[in-house]
């Protein structure tokens, strides 16, 4: 069987370094990009089976990167993270599109969890 | 409670306002100092966790988790000024230099206010990023381990920085991210051509001046890098130029100094920076300036030959400069070492030795042919294997860590260190896939039980703690287990796998360690002295999630999937970067309180200050609970919050109320034992009115008693007799000075259900028996509370005990035998003729037999 792939839109590099890190050590096939612009791109030549994103960036941003992967591949599921905890409103807004929200830091074992769920494996 | 407390305080010391304002506003302060202090060590547990590779986080987490810590620090510190009178002006210094070291290490610049060059000796704790890893490690083993190093200075990465700006070269490093080979030839070339600015080249000039006022008009530099990270977690080994033999001339030095900068952006550099998720450009690079030693012989020592046999150093050798032996180009002696407390030489190959480098002066160096005679001769005596091997012992054990070390001995056979590392041991046999099936059949001896402080999957012997003094007979590669935790655990720390205690939290100090030195660690398990044996091999499981499983046996394949998550982790630029502030906060360098090194100079982190503050806080407020409390029959001889109280032995005391201390409100001045709420005081209480304590061999109610200072109710107050046994009491607070004849007790205890705001602080001085006798009795003391777990400094008859963050029924059972002791000890001196006595006396006291006699 092919392996999954996730792709982690993050604008700092830690982030996406320690997802990918994390998520190859459990045999997924990652991608991590620093901005919503260059993540849309990659998404046009490639379907990811789950894509995880922080909202809020610069230029495009978290929800731009939802609507956008929504009209491309209505089935892909979305995980949330932010740095911003008290986003009650968009989180409410978010939620029948939004596998799954999370406030950073996050707990890497829970965000495997979250993505295993996505996935249909739990 | 608090208010409840402070209103006490208000009524008892309503009369009185001098002595109200200020043991209130004291007392407040000092509550203010726990609570800032508390505050502190949670962000601190709770960043350590954070940023320990089991989260996903930002910077902005960072700066948050930090500026709350911040905050929490600098409230506890204005609050302990307060406290202290600002005795302690030095400590704000000291956190105003790690909050610019941590600001920096978040921004990511360098301090432009730092030394552009630095002497070794004069290179500090503090200083690893503006000399670099090569400069510091180096620096190190003279300035702390007093081994020896050739004459040295460093240029900083503040003049890196310094550099970079005068010649316009900033702006050019910055675009470099994806540069191909031709951009990184320009960027060479620029450095090369690249001027220096005034302040540098005076500073130089100062530096190269003194250097060839010791060493003579002849001497020759070696001008090497020295990174940021280089030997740090990466070695980075010959990555960067090294231009030996350079003239010390401010002209000379500055050329070479170009060459190893122009270094950085080497093909082979670039490539293992981008392979480390540098961003190319960012590194910044320090460089060392080291006397060249004219070398009779040089190599390279491994403190581990290899992962088989890690109990063996390997040393190679070869004629003249080192160069031969570590660009491996000719077959160098090699000797192995069987490690231990004497070393023994263990194998010795002698190589052909065909060719060697020597030094030509200031025309460079030169491989030559080595002379005929010269190649069958071994390079080292084994004296001299001995020796450097004792030295890589020394500093093994000093960085933690296996080193690879650079050495040379010199044409009058003096050794000279030049490098020590990080080495890098390659595990063997990598193999086992499901780690889970590879437990299988392997008993369960705990499962589920206690906090996770440290996670990590670990084997080794069980060894059981009973003593504090049983410490330096941990073997290498125990795991501690002990019934609480304790801060002097950190001596062990450097041969521990890992820690399981039943009683503990995770926000003790010594938690903080295990998670600053990566010590798996276990607390709380409730049953672990009971149910491990001494000796026994178990391989503890303590996962992110707070699984722990301790497996009888040694899982080998549960082993080996932690090592590779951990090594790969390490791997990641920025989240080291950001870990590495928690060097600023969370090391304990302040272990024992009652030592000369306890001074505010001493402190070197955050957790240190906190420490520091602990201490001297509780001090101070003893100190003025004492001068407060001589005073008390003066103020408060018919006042209501002053109760005297009654007691079935020969013991008058005064108790003064600071709110919650005694029950109800009784009726009359005169109260007994059962009215007493203060937890603490009502504990001692108990043991010194335990069965058989005080009736020691009939010497209860003789003059004796009159001698030994045990007033009576007519002689309180007032009268001839002096007052002195006053206990100031709160329902979770105590603090007691109680006089016997010529021996004087003081205990300070605070007991409440936050076991880390919880101490005993115990002092006993004084006797009236010849001073052999009184030290004996001090002797016997310490042994029965060295069994309790406290922290002790004996001194001829003065004995100070110190202990906390245990919980409160510990601290309860703990008092009540302190109280047992108090009545036990008050007349002893007199009948400790011999030692002997000491030990007996003390082992029947500890199983509850009172007899004074043997």
């Amino acid at each position: 069987m092919a392996k999954h792939s996730i792709m982690v839109i993050d604008d700092e590099k830690i982030v996406g370094d320690m997802a990918k890190l994390s998520f190859e050590q459990d045999g997924y096939e990652v991608e991590t990009f620093l901005n919503g612009e260059s993540a849309l791109e990659r998404l046009k030549e490639k379907r990811f089976d789950v894509v995880v994103t922080d909202l809020k960036m610069k230029g495009v941003d978290g929800l731009e990167v939802l609507r956008s992967i929504k009209k491309l591949y209505p089935g892909v599921k979305v995980i949330m993270i932010t740095a911003f905890a008290n986003l009650d409103v968009a989180i409410e807004a978010l939620r029948d599109d939004v596998h799954d929200f999370f406030p950073k830091p996050v707990k890497i074992k829970e965000l495997k969890a979250s993505v295993k769920r996505a996935l249909g494996e739990e | 409670m608090q208010k409840t407390f402070f209103r006490g305080l208000k009524e008892v010391f309503g009369r009185d306002r001098g002595a109200a304002t200020g043991l209130t506003t004291r007392f407040q302060a000092f509550q203010a100092v726990l609570d800032g202090n508390n505050r502190t060590l949670e962000a601190m547990t709770e960043m350590g966790e954070k940023l320990g590779g089991g989260y996903l986080f930002d910077v902005n987490y960072t700066r948050g988790a930090y500026a709350a810590l911040f905050s929490a620090i600098s409230g506890s510190l204005d609050q302990f000024n307060l406290l202290t009178d600002d005795r302690y002006p030095r400590l704000a210094e000291i956190l105003a230099r790690i909050d610019t070291l941590v600001q920096r290490m978040l921004s990511g610049s360098a301090s432009l206010s730092s030394p552009l060059v630095v002497s070794y000796p004069e290179i500090t704790w503090d200083q690893a990023e503006e000399v670099g890893g090569k400069n510091y490690h180096l620096a190190e083993l003279a300035n702390a381990l007093h081994l020896p190093i050739p004459e040295a200075f460093a240029i900083t990465t503040t003049a890196f920085t310094v550099f970079l700006h005068h010649n316009g070269l900033e702006a050019r490093l910055a675009g470099l991210a994806g540069a191909d080979g031709d951009a990184l030839a320009e960027v060479r070339s620029a450095i090369l051509a690249g001027g220096f600015p005034e302040d540098l080249s005076a500073e130089l000039a100062a530096a190269l001046e003194s250097m060839r006022a010791r060493l003579g008009q002849n001497a020759t530099l070696a001008v090497r890098s020295s990174a940021e990270e280089e030997d740090g977690d990466f070695s980075f080994a010959g990555q960067f130029e090294t231009v030996l033999n350079v003239p010390c001339t401010v002209e000379a030095v500055q050329e070479a100094y170009k060459e190893v900068v122009a270094s950085l952006f080497q093909a082979d550099s670039v490539s293992y920076q981008r392979q480390l998720g540098y961003d190319l450009g960012k590194l910044k690079m320090a460089v060392g300036c080291v006397a060249m030693v004219e070398a009779r012989a040089s190599g390279v020592m491994y403190t581990v030959a290899s992962g088989r046999e890690r109990d063996r150093m390997s040393i190679s050798a070869a004629w003249g400069l080192g160069k031969a032996v570590v660009d491996g180009m000719t077959d160098a002696d090699l000797y192995t070492v069987a490690k231990g407390e004497t070393p023994r030489l263990f194998s010795r190959r002698i190589g052909a030795k065909e060719q060697m480098v020597v030094n030509l002066g200031v025309s460079g160096i030169a491989t030559v042919e080595t002379p005929a005679a010269q190649r069958p001769l071994p390079c080292l005596g084994e004296t001299e294997v001995i020796e450097l091997a004792r030295q890589g012992q020394i500093i093994e054990a000093y960085f933690k860590a296996p080193q690879d070390i650079e050495w040379a001995i010199d044409t009058n056979n003096r050794c000279y260190l030049l490098q020590a590392r990080a080495l890098r041991v390659e595990e063997p046999d990598e193999t086992g896939s499901n780690a889970q099936a590879q437990a299988t059949g392997y008993p369960v001896l705990l499962r589920d039980q206690g906090i996770v402080v440290q996670r990590g999957t670990i084997a080794g012997k069980v060894f059981i703690l009973h003593h504090l003094d049983e410490l330096e007979k941990i073997p290498k590669g125990s795991i501690l287990v002990a019934r609480h935790d304790s801060p002097h655990f950190v001596q062990a720390i450097p041969i521990l796998n890992a820690i399981i205690t039943d009683i503990g939290v995770p926000t003790s100090h010594m938690a903080s360690i295990c998670r600053e030195f990566s010590i798996p660690t276990v607390v709380n398990t409730g049953s672990a002295t009971s149910v491990l044996r001494h000796g026994q091999a178990i391989t503890l499981q303590a996962g992110e999630g707070g699984e722990v499983v301790v497996y009888e046996g040694i899982v080998q394949g549960l082993l080996r999937e932690e090592r590779q998550t951990a090594a790969k982790l390490r791997e990641l630029y920025e989240f080291r970067r950001q870990k590495y502030i928690m060097r600023y906060i969370a090391p304990l360098n302040l272990v024992n309180s009652l030592e000369q090194e306890f001074t505010p100079e001493k402190c070197k982190t955050v957790h240190d200050l906190v420490r520091f503050m602990h201490e001297k806080a509780v001090q101070a407020l003893v100190a003025n609970a004492e001068g407060q409390g001589r005073g008390f029959n003066r103020f408060f001889g018919g006042k209501s919050a002053v109760h005297r109280l009654s007691l079935p032995i020969p013991v008058q005391m005064l108790v003064i109320d600071l709110g919650g201390g005694l029950r109800g409100n009784p009726g009359g001045k005169i109260t007994g034992f059962e009215a007493v709420a203060s937890v603490p005081l009502r504990a001692v209480l108990a043991g010194m009115l335990a069965p058989g304590v005080w009736q020691n061999e009939g010497v209860a109610l003789r003059g004796a008693d009159l001698l030994s200072g045990m007033t009576r109710a007519a002689d309180v107050p007032g009268g001839a007799a002096i007052m002195e046994n006053v206990a100031l009491a709160s329902s979770e607070y105590v603090n007691m000075s109680l006089r016997f004849g010529y021996h004087f007790n003081m205990l300070d205890c605070y007991c409440s259900d936050t076991p880390r705001n919880n101490h005993i602080y115990f002092r006993f001085v004084g006797g009236a028996a010849a001073i052999t006798n009184r030290s004996r009795r001090i002797q016997l003391m310490a042994q029965v509370l060295a069994e309790q777990g406290f922290a002790l400094k004996a001194k001829g008859d003065l004995l100070i005990g110190r202990l906390s963050g245990l919980g409160r029924q510990e601290i309860e059972g703990i008092l009540k035998q302190l109280g047992c002791l108090i009545g036990f000890t008050r007349q002893l001196d007199a009948r400790l003729d011999s030692d002997e006595k000491v030990t007996v006396l003390a082992r029947r006291f500890l199983q509850g037999d009172y007899r004074s006699s043997l």
